[in-house]
């Protein structure tokens, strides 16, 4: 076993690199993506220069390490994007749009009907039936204001 | 194996644990909340996140999805006393995972008992009649006070449905005989109404048929008045003809129109074929007197003018007949 790694030498961290990327298809853990990437890039290095084992481990750790914050910074998706962006974000939807006042905002909260609900909305004093526009939204605290 | 050898391993193994410890993908529909040292920081929504090891820990795992829950069967007095059973289900949606999570201690079970605290409060203020025939009010009236109780805690109560209203089996049975007992209330006015009607129709018909006939009567009566009058005053005009006639000419000429009638009554009598025995009245032989009297005239006036004699008799015939029987003209001394 240990005759086959030497005698496979600096392959070892390719093969290792490349098989961590496959893991990552199967199980996506996600970052064995980005082992395997440190894996293949302490292989590349390896072959460049003449390092000792040991080293090399200390450099797929340290590369291991250095990817979070660059994944972090490249991979992740932003918020809004995606297919749905208000899957699950209700309120986020309702942000912009009108509706009748159903009644009066007094000390600051009100309703109105949103669907076959009642919403319970914050905002400055305003008589039922005017039109109100959502203008801010924070879970499920909806913020109006006169259209 | 030196130390160095050994460092390397074990960094290599320190590094590959930390790092699957600070990625945390978070599933689609749920929130999940990070504390550092147990005090909350942070919501990582899903998708891939990751956190600090060592550090940082998941906290709570929020499901972010509406949510429905059973509100179990209780019993609830109504305002006039009748016990009825009820459930229902209530829809929550957690719109905040952080005071989902440490505002309130168990969500669910919060909702459950404030929800159902707040039906014995809203059907017990009802009536029976209005508690099984207002589900739309009540379901209304939840939705607003439970909504605005647990909005601290993050979360919407979308909608709040009373599934079942049941009232003792007696009082069931009672409302069905009620329903019952209307029905035949009504089904006995509207036959009543419907004999009324018809009686009402037969009268004003009787009366009706009566009113026609008197009117016919009448009719009939004026109509009858009217002919005897005709009638009259035809006798009237004849009468004056006659004695008119009378005046002018010899009263022997009205002896002859009376024997001359007399005689045909009598040729009736004759003609009759069941009575062959004629009872005379005792004036009738002076009657037959008379009718030598006539013989006399007839000489007298032949012997003058026949020929006026035939007109004049012809004048006095030609009295219109009225269609009664010719009345008996009284003779007339004159």
């Amino acid at each position: 076993m240990t005759d086959m790694f030497v005698s496979l030498g600096n392959w070892n961290w390719l093969i290792f690199g490349f098989i961590l990327m496959a893991l990552e298809v199967v199980a996506p853990g996600v970052f064995l993506f980005w082992l395997g990437l440190a894996a293949l890039l302490v292989g590349l290095i390896s072959f460049t220069a003449v390092i000792s084992w040991q080293i090399q481990l200390v450099m797929f750790a340290v590369f291991a390490a250095a990817a979070a914050p660059v994944w972090r910074r490249l991979g992740r998706p932003k918020p809004d994007a995606g297919a749905s962006p208000f899957l699950n974000k209700r309120t986020e939807a309702l942000l912009g749009r009108e509706f009748t006042l159903e009644k009066p905002i007094i000390d600051g909260n009100g309703t109105v009907r949103i669907g076959d609900t009642v919403w319970r909305v914050a905002g400055p004093d305003t008589p039922a039936g005017t039109r109100v526009k959502v203008v801010h939204v924070d879970g499920a605290n909806l913020t109006v204001a006169a259209a | 194996m030196s130390g160095f050898d050994i460092f390397a391993i074990v960094l290599v193994l320190l590094v590959i644990v930390t790092l699957i410890a600070g990625v945390k993908t978070v599933p689609q529909g749920y929130d999940w909340t990070i504390e550092r040292f147990g005090k909350y920081t942070q919501t990582l929504s899903p998708g891939l996140n990751l956190i600090v090891p060592y550090f940082d820990r998941v906290g709570r795992k929020i499901n972010m999805m509406e949510q429905v829950i059973d509100i179990p069967e209780q019993e609830v007095i109504t305002k006039d006393n009748a016990t009825v059973t009820v459930d229902g289900v209530a829809f929550y949606q957690v719109f905040d995972a952080a005071k989902a999570s440490y505002e309130v201690a168990n969500l669910n079970q919060a909702i459950t008992v404030l929800t159902m605290t707040n039906i014995r409060s809203v059907m017990g203020s009802m009536d029976l009649d209005q508690v099984l025939s207002h589900r739309d009010e009540i379901n209304e009236r939840l939705l607003r006070v439970v909504d605005a109780a647990v909005s601290p805690w993050g979360v919407k109560v979308n909608r709040i449905e009373i599934k079942d209203i049941v009232p003792p089996a007696d009082l069931v049975e009672a409302m069905g005989r009620q329903m019952k007992a209307e029905r035949v209330k009504r089904a006995d006015i509207l036959a009543a109404e419907g004999q009324r009607q018809s009686e009402i129709l037969r009268a004003e018909g009787a009366k009706q048929g009566q009113i026609l006939q008197a009117e016919g009567r009448r009719e009939a009566a004026f109509r009858d008045a009217e002919a005897r009058e005709r009638l009259a005053e035809a006798e009237a005009k004849a009468t004056q003809a006659v004695s008119e006639a009378i005046a002018k000419g010899d009263v022997a000429a009205l002896n002859y129109f009376i024997a001359d009638k007399y005689i045909k009554a009598f040729g009736q009598f004759a003609d009759a074929p069941n009575q062959k025995i004629i009872m005379l009245p005792m004036e009738a032989t002076s009657m037959l007197g008379s009718l030598a009297g006539i013989g006399e005239i007839a000489k007298a006036t032949f012997g003058e003018s026949a020929a006026s004699a035939t007109a004049a008799a012809r004048r006095t015939g030609s009295v219109p007949p009225t269609g009664s029987p010719p009345p008996a003209v009284p003779p007339r001394q004159g």
